[in-house]
């Protein structure tokens, strides 16, 4: 798995969320000999906990300019370096009978300030726009917002760093550092059968986001963070095809985000203790506030099967001299713990936003580079990832038109350009393992050999299998199957799909009524009762307690 | 239109409740909103997997449960009788409700259970597998069965397995559309020509294998198919169920419908009772979504329409209901009881249903309505999957109900 | 988007728990397998096509829109129109000439019977069934039903009408293009029925064809605009006092069901009074309103063919009930399965292989049950089974008629 012949690195980055993966990215890029370790799964904490919103900032553009700003450059690179994880869906803020009016006109200032293009337009017009939106909305303007994957956009910069000479390595969980004085020079891992292992580098980055306060009190600095919880859930297919917002002050399950083939609400905000960051329980409160929120900004959504209910856990972080919290920065936090605490070789970078990622990957990368005395130039952001470069065949025109199955469009939609290396030769390579969301045994396989595929669940964050209506009842013994074969181990693809349906039913049993709980006693009749399937108690089932 | 009883519900219950009544020269009706939950069947019944005679376990379960109002000796008596139903209605299946068998489930685990349908794959003990080695076959591209996890569950008792692909170009039709390579489409072109082929690689693949296993995809609406692949073949044959739609199911649900029809009984399919005529505490008439204002009436009424899975019970976010009449029921009132939030724990939902007195009768706020009955899945306090009891309930209880309403005239 | 007029969502199919027992039921996948089954082309392929329409797959077209994977289905999801409205909503390809002319069975059906003779003779030519299907890619195996040399509502015009308003009660018959320009026999049987037990039967000011044929082929604006003139019609009967009647289960089907779920026309306030002639006599006979007398010397050996529409409507029971009452017939049921017509799918070239392995079964059925004649309340049915299985197909109406004791039931129904 590993490129380099020993262990020993110019940067080690901690964390497999987008921010990470982001950073081995750029650090890659630029030349570094670069590890990134990861305690579970790429995506496994915020990165795929939250709206999959492209934000234009005008979100932001009332309360933090800066971030808005930010959030519009980003927004203008993603389309371009992102193209196959975004979708330019545009946005609408909307207001209804209960909201200010006059609050449209400061917000829209405030976009035009931030730099972003925000148009006011008659309700009409917006309703034709996005026919599901409440009928009778007062306001609308529209603004560049879109959808964007952050499954795809992660696994993309991990690929990228690869071919950039990165070393990737998950279900690694850092236990400790190696340091000497006031230098970090490694970390310690141990892995899910408790080997350990060390590994060093001139430089570590901290990238773990809520996670990051932990990492950072093993180095021996403080970071104070707080995490602030936001539930959302997911809707049977895609009600909308524009981000509809609702144009007041940020409050609770203001955004309708469409992404892929469903249609998301949130977020509620609530703090929470940091013993309860991996948690991720959604209560049946914030589930009623959601439904109940989400259906003025699309009234259909009150007859909309929903299909998950997840949450995740925002890094906030305080300001340096105000410990309490009172001053909390929503903006990228970049610390040079040398410069700070005085330890040598440790960066912690933490705050932003998935939108930012790219730009705290960048900001992290020059910390290393000036710690390491490399000067070059960051291109993440006029580099395409994998999957999202300029097709060829655009380029040429269409000489032939071959009709794709519908299962290719499907996989082309998910990995861009990189789906030419599905297998699609046969009709067993095209045979459905994942029937709502259109998942190929060619792409699981394609999955399982590329994509470090460990077990189900990341194999669902890959592809999208198990995504969809059915929440795995069709394709969790198929995929276990294709698994199982890949690996040459019946048993522990049983204990993994064992594992896999509970992860589902995770995120289901907070909405567990109508067609959901007729949906999970047909599972579980299938699966406890026709298979006789019961989960090993050892390892294994422990694996994480994933949503969305 | 008249009948002497109406059932909702075309299910295993309805059906079992159906047959036992019409062969007692009832004229019976049968409403189904679309097909049952049998079509999920593995090929087995389960009476009480819990321990070794169910007849015995049945006694350590509460006395709300559906076994324990009808009683012991009771059901021991339907659970012996409906072999005679299977029997005539060419169900082939054997088993003793004093003791469990085996059964091989999709996924190789080894399950105690009741009634075995002849075909199958079954033991008298996993310890007692009568083969050292067998000979698994799947076909190429057949993604709901998987051989090797069926090897790793008989290696845990000491059998091993050659496991083989079986490729046909039969197949390749099917395998034309990316969904449709599923047990009950293979079972449909499994006749022969085919089943010829099929034979003769099994007898010269077969190797020093003592017994052939294959999936469940023959023999679709009958076991033509099963006996003529099985005299072809010289070693002894068996399948083992698959993911759904099962095969096994779906013949045993068109043996069933076809023999309740045989005897006069009439099945309506794909039509949903919406309400009912209530007075002085009888059900007089039901009125249904396709006969509108013709209603249906009868002397006494059956409900078996199923769990949550079949709309038996509808739960909305706010309650649990009876949908066509608003039935006693028993469930808890908060949602966050509901269920567990580990799925392989004890499921709260499970065990709700309608509330009924020792006969089976449903009541409407807490007042008995003397001629309708419940059967089947759709009675709480009972939990089939903790205590492996769902095909045992779903029969037993239909036919009690059956005699309660012979006995009631 | 624009909120098209065409643009009716079904959410239904959010209700399917993917317990895939529509598949083992569909009639097309078991002999197509370039169909998608009913799961994928249903709710599965409706998620898909939402998030984008590049998503629609043209091999829809293959769906017979039988309706049977409806009734099957557990969770109530209306897979067929989820189906029918997708092709209506993204197929791109139109129409073809052959659709037109398949699908317009009254123009065509008019035309025909003011040369019935010429016409007839024509189309049984071998080489004429080859030029159909080299310019047409109508099928040269196909049978075109023969057309009557004079239309029913012309006879029921000149012979008919007068007397029908000396009955006590009466109903609107839809009499339907088959019965008009093809098999007038039926409409008389129907009024020689009725008058029978005191019914006087009335057609409509003016009828149109109820559509299905024009909802098949996507002539949806026709379709609408002759659905809408029936609606009219039918408000016009209903507010006389009477129901719509029709011999034609898939006119009843279509009036009753399609017109809400495909063409989006309310029909609530009439629905109800939309019926079956089976199901309209059986409800009189059953309620003691009527009473039918039958001839002693009537002995014959019918098997009933249940039709998909009818299936769906859950009205077979009416029909076989009826024919149970007939003391010297016997019936045989046969097994409830699709006998590949569909309308005019099977006439279509590129259908006609699969029609006839649909219907295989049930020929194969019908040749082994030595019965003298089958009865079934669909026309295209008929075709189908009289060419393929090589058996006479009566209507459950006209065999009632054949059997009755006219007299004896006049006299019960106190009917001069």
């Amino acid at each position: 798995m590993r490129q380099n012949g020993n262990n020993h690195y110019d940067v080690i980055v901690i964390g497999g969320g987008v921010t990470g993966a982001g950073t081995a990215r750029d650090c890659a890029m630029r030349g570094l000999r670069t590890l990134l370790v990861e305690r579970k799964d790429f995506t496994a904490g915020a990165t795929g906990r939250n709206h999959g919103l492209l934000h234009s900032g005008a979100r932001y553009a009332m309360t933090d300019q800066e971030s808005a700003s930010e959030c519009i450059r980003e927004n203008r690179i993603l389309r371009h370096i992102a193209s196959h994880c975004v979708e330019p869906t545009g946005g609408l803020f909307i207001t209804l009978p209960e909201d200010d009016l006059s609050y449209q006109t400061k917000f829209i200032k405030a976009c035009h300030r931030a730099g972003i293009i925000a148009k006011a337009i008659d309700p009409k017009e917006a309703i034709l726009m996005e026919p599901s939106v409440n009928p009778d909305i007062i306001g609308a303007v529209t603004v560049p917002d879109g959808a964007i994957d952050p499954f795809r956009l992660t696994t993309a910069n991990i690929m990228d760093a690869q071919l950039h000479g990165a070393d990737i390595i998950t279900y690694h969980e850092v236990t400790g550092f190696v340091k000497s004085q006031n230098r970090i020079e490694g970390v310690r891992l141990r892995n899910q059968s408790g080997e350990e292992s060390t590994y060093y580098a001139d430089v570590v980055i901290n990238a773990c986001g809520i996670w990051g306060m932990h990492i950072a009190k093993m180095a021996g600095v403080e970071v104070n963070m707080f995490p602030a919880k936001g539930a959302l859930l997911i809707f049977g297919h895609r009600v909308n095809n524009v981000v509809i917002n609702r144009c007041r002050k940020p409050a609770d399950a203001d955004i309708l985000v469409p992404g892929d083939t469903i249609s998301l609400i949130g977020t509620t905000s609530s703090r929470i203790p940091y013993e309860d960051i991996d948690k991720n329980d959604v209560t049946p409160e914030e589930v009623d506030i959601l439904l109940r929120e989400g259906s003025r900004l699309a009234p259909i959504l009150s007859q909309t099967r929903i299909l998950r209910a997840y949450s995740g856990v925002r890094p906030l972080v305080a300001a340096d001299n105000d410990p309490s919290g009172r001053n909390i920065s929503r903006g990228i936090v970049c610390l040079d713990h040398a410069e700070r605490d005085g330890v040598e070789g440790f960066i912690t970078i933490t705050g932003g936003k998935l939108m930012t990622y790219r730009l705290m990957a960048e900001m992290a990368t020059n910390m290393a580079c000036r710690k390491l005395g490399k000067k070059a130039h960051c291109q993440t952001a006029s580099t395409p990832l994998p999957g999202s470069e300029p097709s060829k065949e655009s380029k040429r025109g269409k000489s032939h038109i071959i009709e794709l199955g519908i299962e290719q469009k499907a996989a082309k939609g998910r990995h861009g350009t990189m789906s030419r290396y599905i297998h699609s030769h046969n009709a067993i390579d095209d045979a459905l393992v994942c029937e709502c969301e259109q998942v190929s045994v060619g792409e699981v396989n394609y999955a399982i050999n590329s994509l470090h595929v460990h077990n189900l669940i990341n194999l669902r964050r890959r592809t999208r299998m198990g995504m969809g209506t059915c929440q795995g009842e069709i394709c969790a013994c198929r995929a276990a199957g294709l698994l199982g074969k890949a690996n040459n181990c019946a048993e522990k693809s049983l204990n993994d799909m064992a594992a896999f349906l509970n992860e589902r039913w995770k995120g289901m049993y907070p909405i567990a009524w109508g067609d959901t709980l007729a949906e999970v006693q047909f599972t579980s009749w299938l699966y406890k009762g026709v298979c006789g399937l019961q989960p090993d108690k050892g390892e294994g089932i422990n694996e994480e307690k994933e949503q969305r | 239109m008249r009948y002497d009883t109406i059932i909702i519900g075309g299910g295993l219950s309805g059906l079992c409740c159906g047959i036992s009544l019409a062969r007692q020269g009832q004229q019976v009706a049968i409403v189904s909103a679309g097909q049952s939950a049998l079509h999920f069947c593995s090929g087995s019944f389960e009476l009480y997997g819990r321990c070794e005679n169910p007849l015995e376990g049945i006694a350590s379960l509460p006395k709300e449960h559906p076994y324990r109002k009808m009683g012991i000796e009771l059901t021991a008596s339907y659970a012996e009788q409906i072999k005679d139903i299977f029997e005539a209605a060419a169900v082939k299946c054997t088993g003793e409700a004093t003791r469990n068998h085996y059964c091989l489930t999709p996924i190789g685990v080894i399950k105690p259970v009741w009634l075995t349908l002849n075909d199958y794959a079954r033991f008298e003990s996993p310890d007692r597998i009568p083969w050292r080695k067998v000979a698994l076959v799947n076909f190429e591209g057949y993604l709901d069965f998987y051989p090797q996890f069926i090897a790793s569950g008989l290696a845990k008792y000491g059998v091993k397995s050659d496991i083989h692909s079986l490729s046909l170009t039969a197949f390749d039709n099917l395998r034309e559309s990316s969904t449709e390579m599923r047990a009950t489409n293979i079972a449909r072109i499994m006749t022969g020509e085919i089943l010829e082929q099929i034979a003769a690689y099994l007898n010269s693949h077969a190797g020093d294998a003592e017994a052939l296993f294959l999936p469940a995809a023959f023999g679709l609406f009958d076991d033509t198919a099963v006996a003529e692949l099985r005299a072809m073949v010289s070693l002894p044959l068996f399948f083992i169920p698959t993911m759904p739609a099962s095969v096994p199911g779906v013949r045993t649900q068109i043996q069933l419908k076809n023999y309740f029809q045989r005897i006069g009984g009439t099945y309506l399919l794909g039509d949903n009772v919406v309400s009912g005529e209530i007075e002085n505490g009888r059900l007089k008439s039901v009125k249904t979504a396709n006969h509108g204002n013709m209603t249906l009436s009868a002397d006494n009424f059956v409900i078996a329409s199923g769990s949550f899975f079949s709309h038996g019970l509808i739960a909305s976010q706010e309650s649990i209901r009876e949908p066509i009449f608003g039935l006693d029921i028993y469930a808890d009132r908060v949602r966050e009881e509901w269920y567990d939030k580990d799925l392989y724990s004890h499921q709260a939902y499970m065990g709700y249903g309608v509330v009924t007195d020792n006969k089976f009768r449903c009541s409407i706020d807490g007042k008995c309505i003397e001629n309708l009955y419940a059967a089947g899945s759709i009675l709480a306090h009972q939990n089939a999957l903790d205590e492996g009891t769902g095909g045992g309930v779903a029969i037993t209880t239909a036919l009690f109900v059956a005699d309660e309403i012979l006995r009631s005239r | 988007m624009s909120q098209d007029k065409s643009n009716i969502t079904n959410s239904s199919f959010e209700q399917c728990i993917k317990c895939t027992i529509c598949t083992v039921y569909c009639p097309v996948t078991a002999v197509n397998a370039a169909y998608p089954g009913p799961k994928q082309a249903g709710p599965d392929g409706e998620r898909y096509r939402l998030k984008k329409p590049i998503f629609y797959d043209e091999a829809l077209k293959y769906c017979l829109n039988c309706k049977r994977c409806e009734v099957v289905c557990p969770s109530n999801v209306k897979i067929g129109d989820i189906i029918q409205l997708a092709r209506i909503k993204y197929s791109t390809s139109s129409p073809r000439l052959r659709d037109y002319i398949l699908a317009n069975t009254d123009l065509v059906g008019s035309l025909s019977t003011k040369m019935s003779k010429i016409v007839n003779s024509t189309l049984k030519h071998p080489d004429v069934k080859s030029i159909l299907e080299a310019t047409l890619a109508i099928d040269s195996h196909r049978d075109f039903p023969s057309y009557a040399d004079e239309q029913f509502t012309e006879w029921y015009r000149r012979e008919a009408q007068q007397e029908q308003e000396s009955f006590r009660h009466s109903v609107t018959y839809f009499h339907g293009c088959y019965v008009n320009y093809n098999y007038p026999q039926l409409g008389r049987d129907l009024i020689t029925l009725l008058n029978a037990v005191g019914y006087g039967v009335k057609l409509m000011e003016k009828e149109r064809c109820c559509g299905v044929a024009k909802i098949s082929n996507k002539l949806i604006k026709q379709a609408t605009r002759d659905a809408r003139r029936n609606l009219a019609e039918i408000r016009t009967a209903v507010a006389r006092g009477e129901e719509v009647i029709a011999t034609s289960s898939t006119c009843s089907f279509t009036m009753r069901d399609e017109y809400q779920h495909i063409l989006g026309l309310d029909n609530s306030d009439v629905r109800e009074k939309i019926n079956l002639a089976t199901r309209f006599i059986y409800r009189l006979i059953d309620s003691g309103e009527i009473k039918l007398a039958f001839r002693d010397d009537f002995k014959r050996r019918i098997a009933y063919h249940a039709p998909c529409h009818l299936e769906k409507l859950g009205w077979t029971i009416y029909s076989t009930s009826l024919l149970r009452m007939i003391p010297g017939l016997e019936l045989v049921m046969l097994d409830s399965q699709c006998c590949g017509i569909a309308g005019t799918y099977g006439f279509k070239r590129e259908n006609y292989r699969y029609s006839q392995a649909i219907g295989e079964p049930l020929f194969r059925q019908i040749k082994y049950s030595g019965v003298d004649a089958v009865a079934t309340d669909c026309e295209t049915c008929k075709w189908q089974i009289e060419m393929s299985a090589g058996v006479k197909v009566e209507h459950p109406i006209s065999l009632l008629a054949e059997a009755l004791d006219i007299e004896a039931t006049r006299a019960l129904n106190g009917v001069k």
